[in-house]
């Protein structure tokens, strides 16, 4: 595909010797500070981007990535109130006071919010809409249209209803529609937060293809191990830089990305446990540092992993399951089948039980019933035939309501079940519908607001609350009711990776106080590190329930599932064995050497 | 859940120019608007059922069945409770049904019937950006043509967001459909909070993803698709200025009024 970009109508990836001297992009001195805001989002940040150059921009939330990508096309100043300084050039072009609508040819955004921005009826509208904006005529438009769709898999869409796209479509059509545009820069913000493992797989393969192509790519991300490919990485702490270089000198610096909240690569993370050191870009590479620092490892390779574990790797640090429990379980679901009417079946004869005590993590594709599974427990779907059990109470004969003191559910988006006016309400909210006493109120959202870390915050707005924040006061809210089962669908979207380790913490801590935990996540590492058991669902179907480590050990499951285990828990398949953590490889490792 | 309910066929009145279309929608709300009278509205019921049947919109109209049905008894009983002129027709105990405030009651309801019979057919064949341009050429301008068609797509976005929000509070022991009206409607409030919240944040996101799209730079924006104005687009629009008249006759000679 040949992308052209403005106004010559000649390829993307083949500037003029004029344009390479130009850069794609320059920021110079970029400060802002929002309404109200303590301390600057941007606090005189400053970069070059030379054409076709992919730069990787990194660092917890807070940090100012956001805020940089959208002074990149003036969406700050001009929709975002606050004080705002310095400037922006795109291929030499200064856009200091241009509006954002006069800035879409050259600066193409795509943002993490895929279903805020599609707005029309079929892919072919979609992806036209942007250049019905800036007035291209129609026959380019057919031109254009063709080969951007092809550029990211969705030729032959041109049909489809934008909302009927999984995830990862939906984003990948967003990008389409800035290709289209032939624009010098784009930016992606967070283009993967929302989408599952497979549709985070498809958009960064087509970031890959567009930096193949020579394009000038400014890619936001909290996860570190898909910028291992830009040509440079900036990381942000407090809206500074506080690195710029090449992704593989960034990725050994363990403390310094766990100090800005970003997850250092779990391969470089074994091989400095190890005392190699080094970067490893891939599995391969950490295999080969591995044998040449220990090659007596070398022998013990095996092509593929038994599902029966022979030689477990420290099984002191996490426990079995515990399905084998003797309580009578919280929750039974028993030959469940479900269907929207008049749409295909969702649920398919599922059969599952929840103990007390259980760490259970459901993972699948987006669409594949996960969700729906959860809201037969609480009671929000009906079964269309099978039944679901609460303490061995049929769930038909309980109200929502009666479900809550055993199974509380935390919905994806905390903004759906937020809406008192400070944070103390909005955990009172739950006993209070109960008729509590105003002691035993008072004493519970003392004690959960503890728990979640936010009783210094009881008389905050919630709304003002960070989204990590808002999440735990989601958790706390329902924890009010004292559930024995607590399911939460997706708890670390969108959260960095300082937050995500401090909700699952809390979620391990509720689990130690013997409160059942069901997660239900896209996020591999999640699963090997904190579940204890894992149901994988797909297409409705029950494919498989047991152990963690029986579940990432089962690769042909896995790979026909499109669920990849960690890097660190591959590596260690190649070793034999199965590690569902950098630490448990490293001291695998080490009690063999 | 669909954000838009476009269904796609290609039949005469999906095919038609987008301009025709928000005339007939106009035409539809303007002839229902002029007669009262039941007898009067059936046509236009009538017609209304046979286009949905021919465009395929038959599952749009199922979907709100319930909608309808309410509607139409709802009304009927409010209107037969507050107009009640003339001699009563039926004598229950300590209730006088009247004649005239069944047909005045059963009029009302259909009207409503039809107008959401009409929108539902419009919405069932008018893709939003035909809605944005059909307005854009009656002289509307093409941002706050934008912006209406836009709300229409909207709304069932904005509805599926409080079903979710009303199950969140479900889960946390509030009953809703507990107490009088006035303590149903209180209880709502914990879902409107949430859903005016995140309307406000999805309409900032959607605001910045327009403008970064390139939205408001030119007043009259080129379309991909070219409406060409057509010999049965010129049938279609005197058949609908043909009914309009009618309606506006059966309203001038009296037909459409209801009689006590």
């Amino acid at each position: 595909m040949k992308l052209e970009p403005q106004p010559s109508e000649t390829e993307i990836g083949a500037p003029s010797a004029a344009e390479v001297a130009t850069p794609a992009l320059s920021a110079s001195n970029l400060r802002f500070t929002y309404h109200d805001a303590e301390r600057p989002a941007l606090a005189g940040l400053s970069f070059v981007q030379a054409q076709g150059e992919m730069i990787g921009v990194m660092g917890a939330s807070g940090a100012g990535k956001s805020t940089l990508a959208k002074c990149l096309n003036r969406i700050i100043p001009e929709f975002e109130g606050g004080v705002f300084s310095g400037t922006v050039a795109v291929a030499g072009r200064d856009l200091t006071g241009v509006r954002v609508s006069d800035v879409a040819a050259d600066v193409g955004m795509v943002f993490q919010d895929f279903e805020a921005q599609l707005f029309s009826t079929n892919v072919a509208h979609e992806v036209a809409f942007a250049m019905e904006q800036i007035g291209i005529d129609r026959a380019t438009m057919n031109a254009r249209m063709k080969p951007a769709l092809e550029e990211v898999g969705l030729a032959g869409f041109e049909h489809r209803d934008p909302t009927s796209l999984s995830g990862g479509e939906k984003q990948r059509l967003a990008i389409a529609s800035v290709l289209a545009l032939r624009p010098r820069v784009i930016v992606l913000d967070e283009p993967t937060t929302d989408l599952d493992p497979e549709g985070k797989a498809e958009v960064f393969a087509l970031i890959r293809r567009l930096r193949e192509q020579g394009l000038s790519l400014i890619v936001i991300e909290h996860e570190s191990d898909e910028l291992r490919r830009a040509d440079r990485v900036i990381l942000l702490k407090e809206g500074s830089i506080v690195f710029s270089g090449p992704p593989a000198e960034l990725m050994t610096k363990i403390n310094l990305l766990e100090e800005c909240g970003v997850q250092p690569p779990g391969l470089n993370r074994a091989l400095a446990l190890l005392g190699i050191g080094g970067h490893a870009a891939s599995v391969d590479e950490a295999y080969a540092a591995i044998t040449r620092a220990y090659p007596q490892l070398a022998s013990r390779t095996h092509p593929t992993i038994a599902p029966a574990i022979a030689e477990p790797a420290v099984e002191a640090t996490l426990p079995s399951p515990s399905t084998a429990t003797s309580d009578a379980p919280i929750a039974e679901i028993e030959n469940v089948t479900f269907n929207y009417p008049g749409g295909p079946r969702v649920l398919d004869s599922i059969n599952l039980a929840i103990a007390p005590g259980d760490f259970l993590a459901i993972v699948g594709q987006n669409g594949s019933g996960k969700t729906t599974l959860a809201k037969h427990i609480v009671g929000l779907l009906k079964p269309v035939s099978g039944a679901v059990l609460l303490n061995g109470r049929d769930r038909k004969g309980m109200r929502a309501s009666e479900t809550a003191k055993e199974a509380a559910y935390v919905f994806q988006n905390p903004d759906h079940q937020i809406f008192a006016a400070t944070v103390w309400d909005e955990v009172a909210f739950g006993p209070r519908n109960f008729s509590l006493a105003a002691s035993e109120i008072e004493r519970r959202c003392i004690e959960v607001l503890e728990a979640v870390g936010l009783a210094d915050r009881r008389s905050a707005d919630p709304f003002l609350l960070s989204k990590g924040e808002r999440q735990r006061l989601a958790v706390a809210s329902v924890l009010a009711l004292r559930p024995r089962l607590l399911i939460l669908d997706e708890p670390t979207t969108g959260l960095d990776y300082r937050e995500q380790r401090r909700m699952m913490a809390l979620v391990k801590e509720l689990n130690a106080s013997g409160i059942a935990i069901v997660i239900i996540t896209h996020t591999p590492w999640l699963v090997a590190e904190y579940a204890r058991r894992a149901v994988l669902i797909r297409k409705g179907r029950k494919l498989f329930d047991g152990g963690v480590r029986e579940f990432f050990a089962d690769v042909d499951l896995l790979k026909a599932s499109s669920f990849r285990p960690p890097e660190v828990t591959r590596l260690a398949q190649r070793f034999g064995t199965i590690a569902l953590s950098p630490q448990e490889f490293a001291a695998w490792v080490k009690e063999r050497v | 859940m669909a954000l838009y309910r476009y269904i796609e066929r290609d039949t005469f009145v999906h095919r038609l120019h987008p301009t025709v279309k928000v005339i007939a929608l106009f035409v539809m709300f303007w002839s229902v608007y002029w007669v009262d009278n039941p007898l009067a509205l059936l046509p236009l019921g009538f017609l209304l059922l046979f286009a949905a049947f021919v465009t395929g919109s038959g599952g749009n109209f199922y979907a709100l069945r319930w909608l309808f049905i309410i509607l139409i008894i709802s009304t009927t009983l409010m209107w037969m409770a507050t107009y009640q002129p003339g001699p009563a027709a039926i004598h229950v105990p300590k209730v006088a049904i009247r004649r005239a405030s069944i047909i005045f009651g059963l009029g009302k309801g259909l009207k409503l019937a039809e107008l959401l019979a009409a929108s539902v057919l419009f919405i069932s064949t008018t893709k939003v950006e035909e809605f944005t341009v059909g307005l854009a050429k009656l002289r509307v301008p093409y941002r706050v043509g934008f912006a209406i068609s836009l709300s229409f797509r909207l709304a069932p976005l904005f509805v599926d967001s409080a079903l979710t929000i009303v199950d969140a509070q479900c889960l946390r022991g509030y009953e809703f459909g507990t107490g009088g009206l006035i303590e149903r409607l209180r209880r709502y409030t914990t879902v409107s909070i949430p859903v005016f919240m995140g309307a406000l944040r999805k309409a900032n996101n959607m605001a910045m993803a327009l403008e970064a799209r390139g939205f408001g730079r030119l007043s009259r924006p080129t379309t991909y698709i070219e409406y060409p104005f057509l010999a049965s687009d010129l049938m279609a629009f005197a058949a609908l200025f043909v009914i309009g008249l009618l309606y506006f006759l059966i309203y001038w000679t009296g037909y459409g009024a209801v009689v006590a």
